[in-house]
């Protein structure tokens, strides 16, 4: 794949990283990453069926 | 919620060849980001065909959003005719991909992958050059964002190297 130039947009974006949190995964395990992700979805669902229950 | 290390075993128990990208691939690069489905390129070949379509029948595939009562049957004929299937199973979202912009097929992106080991299951995963490369042909303005976080992860390997 050839190298792709940098992009305005995405480099804007790129300053509201939040790398100390990318920095964390990156101690992870691949499994431990995707581990995470389960429990983020959780979490999301739990948040989403709260915001059901009120309306 | 996607049973990730389920689906990734039903896959592997059949012998599926795929290739994991999209949000979960980023998530195996250390993204944090959400993503609630596994995203996946399969080989277009006839055995693999015949695999998928056994691997995910007790899944129940559906076509994801569509109504119900829709005359879809998962089966080799219905994944030769079609190419990309985004799905509903019964272990959560699947997206089945034959070809990606900027990517092509399995057998083009197998020399961008990695074998990773989850869940007691081998696989390969597309390598981050490539996700980003993939995600930024796409061009959609959502993934600008992903992938502005793609490149920092890229940034932060190489200050380590």
């Amino acid at each position: 794949m050839n190298s792709l130039e940098p992009n305005p947009v995405i480099e804007v974006y790129k300053k509201d990283v939040d790398r100390t949190l990318l920095r964390e995964n990156l101690k992870l395990s691949y499994e431990d990453r995707l581990k995470k992700l389960m429990q983020l979805q959780r979490f999301a669902d739990e948040l989403q069926k709260a915001g059901r229950h009120k309306q | 919620m996607t049973d990730f290390p389920k689906l990734l075993q039903v896959l592997s128990e059949y012998r599926v060849e795929f290739i994991i990208i999209g949000g979960a691939a980023a998530i195996v690069h250390g993204s944090s980001r959400l993503t609630q489905d596994l995203d996946v390129v399969y080989h277009r070949s006839q055995e693999n065909i015949t695999r998928l379509a056994n691997a995910l029948q007790e899944q129940k595939p559906y076509l994801r959003g569509a109504p119900p009562g829709l005359p879809f049957q998962w089966s080799e004929a219905t994944i030769r005719m079609g190419l990309n299937f985004t799905l509903q199973t019964n272990l959560g979202d699947l997206d089945l991909l034959g070809e990606v912009t900027g990517g092509g097929k399995y057998e083009d992106l197998l020399d961008h992958t990695f074998e990773i080991e989850v869940f007691g299951v081998h696989c390969l995963c597309l390598n981050l050059e490539t996700l980003i490369h993939v995600k930024r042909a796409v061009g959609r303005p959502k993934d600008l964002e992903a992938i502005s976080e793609l490149e920092a992860i890229q940034e932060e390997q190489q200050d380590e190297e």
